[in-house]
């Protein structure tokens, strides 16, 4: 059994029965595999509020298998590894739910090699908060022109004097010309998909908590009557990500993206989600 | 400019703002917390060239520079009013109902004060120079509230 | 354009840095400025009674706390200093250099102390993020501050098996780079032959943007102190001059709601603009090493495109020949760039930072062997925002 960090890697496995916290397992019910090149395989599992581990040749029937070195997975048990590091450099793989695995850090102690136990860390206060403070927003005349148009299933552009471009949703002034808009289009509704961010990763919504169902696709839509830059920023329906062609204007070469029209809610407020989400023109 | 939209269709809609933040209060900080929640004892830094000690302690003196992480002292959990005011409002980011009584508090050892609550105490009743004492509260949340309040020395 | 030349030269005569890191519970914020702080005046050979005038920036919201310079009085020095506080997104860092370069050259101060932070770790970056958007639409449909349409257009333009080795490519010299470098955060060891592997099992964010491409999220603080030419001579022997410095933003990507297909960058213009009035012809050919604001390997290769005002596949060709490392023709961000490090207020100050240690030949273990005279440092902004600042070694233009 080799040495990583000081520390050799049975320690670290024979030590889980003493460093298990029944509270912190309260409601798991999961098998979690260990995967450590050339040291071995481990089986854990969780469940009822008590863990058993064993030596294993076959960790397929577990629900999360954690595969790395040794060097990393002693890294990552005495906080020498950043879990998040050593993920994006490949030295660290989990098969299954990433997060599943990040549980097993409430069902055990730290571990703490032999002969530390005696050097006391100083305790560091962290304290966390939440800013939480009610907003309003005035659309003002212009944008509030164009979200009462959505209710109307109606998508309006403004147009400006100057260079004649479109913007949707709608400014006040065409920022490049440093001129009042002033006339109102009606555009779309159909139109062309150019750009799509197809979105494996959300953001958690800073207001909810929540987070989007990934994958999505965040899109550009060249709206009929628009050209050039004058896109428009929706969703995609979300089983259609693997269907659909972004539009490319790359000097003479133009290669038209898939056409779609957008799907109205039933319930309109004026709102971005007045249209649910564009879809598949067909 | 003269004003030439058509303001009929503006409206206004509700948001909210959340987000979440956690505060490190450091080794210094942590040094202060730890040691008013669990030996109840109040500590500061002296700067030795300044001739100040300061409580709430700070790694640096703000003046000179000097590294005062190094320079614990205890001061006492009696001090004097400097200066105070009543918040005559309530709201849901204070500590306390209104109306509560705010106090600049000069506590035996430091020569800087520090802002806390005057409790037990009618507001025509307190007075700079007011001799004061800390009361700690019952259950700690790691903060300066750890001291629940100060109250005139009986 | 108002642009006019400078009423009197500027020095850079002093630089620090923290360790950049994930996280630093040991110490709050005014005591993580204050390495910064402390490492600088050292570096100068100063004490705070030399600096007239603080400037302080990071992002806004991004630690929640309110009028953060204020809090940090007792780490930055700035008690009874003039001092202003900048926050300008990720090009906080570049436009701190501009100032501090700004306040120097106008003779209000002699000395000014430019400082940029941010303490990633304790605030909540996508709530920033998102609370840049419009409420009333773009709030609802952004991504945060991750995007795949570099991806999609170095796809498109070189197919894809050439641009996603490229980016891999970069993203490897950048991580070579950083193991150099003692301050960085994050630095891998990746091995040429994990290049097929990473672009297969790294974990996929937006479209080809994997999270191998992406930079980090760090803690850390830095400070360059800007001195009148006079003072820079009487204080050190190794000034680096700033000889110039340009800011370009598209006020139309601002409310993200437009334009969410530029064509026109801001980096080609502020290069362009840059390069014509200091009579610069060939950008590859001057400068002797660029320290790049690189969000993502996706950005960094494509832009090398933007700032040497190249044509065709010959920005793709310097990250191929790897004519980007430390000992190539054009060594980019010899201190491993923003993918190593990201403390995004000070970022774009580090790249500063780096650039002057470069010229002056005491960077470190990440020193370029060949003489370095002329340097560049730009910013980033995610609203499309560009600042480039240019360091001299002699102030013969």
């Amino acid at each position: 059994m080799s040495e990583y960090h000081g520390i050799h890697i049975e320690d670290i496995f024979n030590s889980m029965k003493a460093r298990f916290r029944p509270e912190g397992a309260a409601g798991v019910n999961h098998t979690f595999g260990y995967d450590i090149s050339e040291e071995g395989k481990w089986r854990l599992t969780v469940k009822d509020g008590d863990m058993s581990l064993e030596k294993a040749d076959d960790l397929s029937s577990c629900d999360v298998v954690m595969e790395t070195d040794g060097a990393t997975f002693v890294g990552l048990n005495i906080g020498k590894v950043d879990a998040m590091s050593a993920l994006t450099a490949g030295k660290l793989k989990i098969r299954g739910d990433v997060n599943t695995f990040g549980i097993t850090s409430k069902i055990f102690q730290k571990y703490v090699p032999p002969g530390a136990e005696t050097t006391q860390e100083q305790e560091l206060i962290a304290l966390k908060q939440t800013i939480s403070v009610d907003q309003r927003f005035a659309t003002g005349p212009v944008m509030g022109k164009f979200l009462q148009g959505l209710k109307n299933k109606t998508i309006l552009a403004i147009k400006c004097p100057s260079c004649g471009r479109l913007q949707s949703p709608p400014r006040e002034a065409c920022a490049i010309c440093r001129v009042r808009n002033d006339e109102w289009v009606e555009i779309g509704p159909k139109g062309e998909m150019r750009m799509m961010e197809y979105c494996y990763y959300a953001s958690p919504d800073p207001l909810t908590g929540e987070t989007r169902e990934t994958p999505y696709g965040a899109i550009g839509i060249l709206l009929d009557g628009c050209q050039g830059e004058e896109v428009f920023w929706h969703l995609l329906r979300p089983d259609q990500l693997d269907r659909v062609q972004m539009g490319i204007v790359m000097g003479d070469r133009v290669r038209h993206g898939t056409r779609l029209r957008p799907v109205w809610a039933k319930n309109r407020t004026g709102s971005v989600f007045d249209i649910q989400y564009f879809e598949i023109d067909e | 400019m003269q004003k030439t939209v058509d303001s009929a269709d503006a409206y206004v809609i509700d948001g909210k703002l959340a987000l979440p933040y956690s505060y490190f209060a450091g080794r210094v900080g942590s040094t202060f917390i730890t040691a008013l929640r669990d030996s109840r004892q109040i500590l500061g830094v002296r700067c030795e060239k300044c001739h100040k000690v300061f409580v709430p302690p700070r790694q640096t003196c703000e003046k000179c520079m000097a590294d005062l992480r190094e320079n614990w002292v205890t001061v006492e959990n009696t001090g004097e009013v400097i200066n105070f005011t009543v918040v005559r409002y309530s709201d849901r980011h204070l500590p306390r109902e209104a109306p509560y009584i705010l106090a600049m508090i000069k506590l035996d050892g430091a020569d800087t004060p520090m802002v806390h609550i005057l409790d037990e105490v009618k507001s025509e009743d307190v007075k700079a120079g007011m001799r004061v004492e800390a009361v700690y509260s019952e259950n700690t949340t790691s903060t300066i509230l750890d001291i629940d309040h100060f109250k005139p020395v009986s | 354009m108002g642009y006019r030349k400078k009423n009197r030269h500027v020095g850079i005569v002093g630089v620090g840095e923290t360790k950049f890191s994930s996280h630093r519970e040991d110490v709050n914020q005014a005591e993580m400025i204050h390495e910064a702080v402390r490492q600088a005046l050292d570096d100068a050979n100063l004490t705070m009674d030399a600096v007239d005038c603080v400037v302080h920036g990071n992002m806004e919201l991004f630690e929640m706390i309110h009028q953060p310079d204020l809090w940090h009085t007792l780490g930055s020095g700035s008690y009874g200093k003039e001092a202003f506080r900048l926050t300008t997104g990720g090009t906080t860092g570049g436009t701190l250099a501009c100032s501090g370069d700004n306040l120097a050259a106008s003779g209000m101060y002699d000395v000014v102390m430019a400082i940029g932070f941010e303490k990633l770790q304790e605030g909540h970056t996508t709530g920033g993020i998102t609370n840049m958007a419009d409420p009333l639409w773009a709030r609802k449909l952004q991504s945060g501050a991750l995007t795949d349409s570099t991806a999609v257009k170095l796809i498109e333009e070189f197919g894809a098996d050439r641009a996603r080795r490229a980016a891999m490519t970069y993203r490897i010299i950048m991580d070579k780079h950083a193991c150099l470098n003692p301050n960085s955060h994050r630095a891998f060891g990746l091995e040429w032959d994990q290049m097929d592997e990473l672009m297969e099992t790294s974990p996929p964010l937006i479209g080809d943007l994997r999270l191998i491409h992406m930079c980090s999220q760090s803690d850390g603080a830095c400070v360059v102190i800007f001195a009148s030419e006079e003072k820079a001579r009487e204080i050190t022997d190794t000034p680096v001059w700033v000889r110039d410095h340009i800011t370009v933003h598209r006020e139309e990507t601002l409310n993200l709601c437009n334009n969410y297909y530029p064509t026109d960058t801001t980096h080609r213009f502020a290069a362009e603009k840059l390069y014509e009035r200091n009579g610069i012809t060939d950008p590859l050919e001057y400068f002797d090493v660029f320290e790049m604001y690189d969000p993502s390997a996706w950005w960094g290769t494509d832009w090398l495109k933007e700032f040497f005002l190249l044509a065709g596949d010959a920005h793709l060709k310097l990250v191929e020949d790897k004519e980007i490392m430390i000992d190539g023709k054009m060594p980019i961000n010899p201190s491993g760039g923003v993918i190593a490090a990201n403390p995004i207020g000070a970022t774009a100050l580090v790249r500063v930072a780096e650039a002057a240690k470069q010229i002056r030949g005491d960077a470190g273990p990440h020193q370029i062997q060949k003489p370095v005279n002329h340097a560049l440092a730009s910013a980033f902004g995610g609203t499309m925002w560009t600042v480039l600042t240019m360091l001299e070694k002699e102030l013969n233009w």
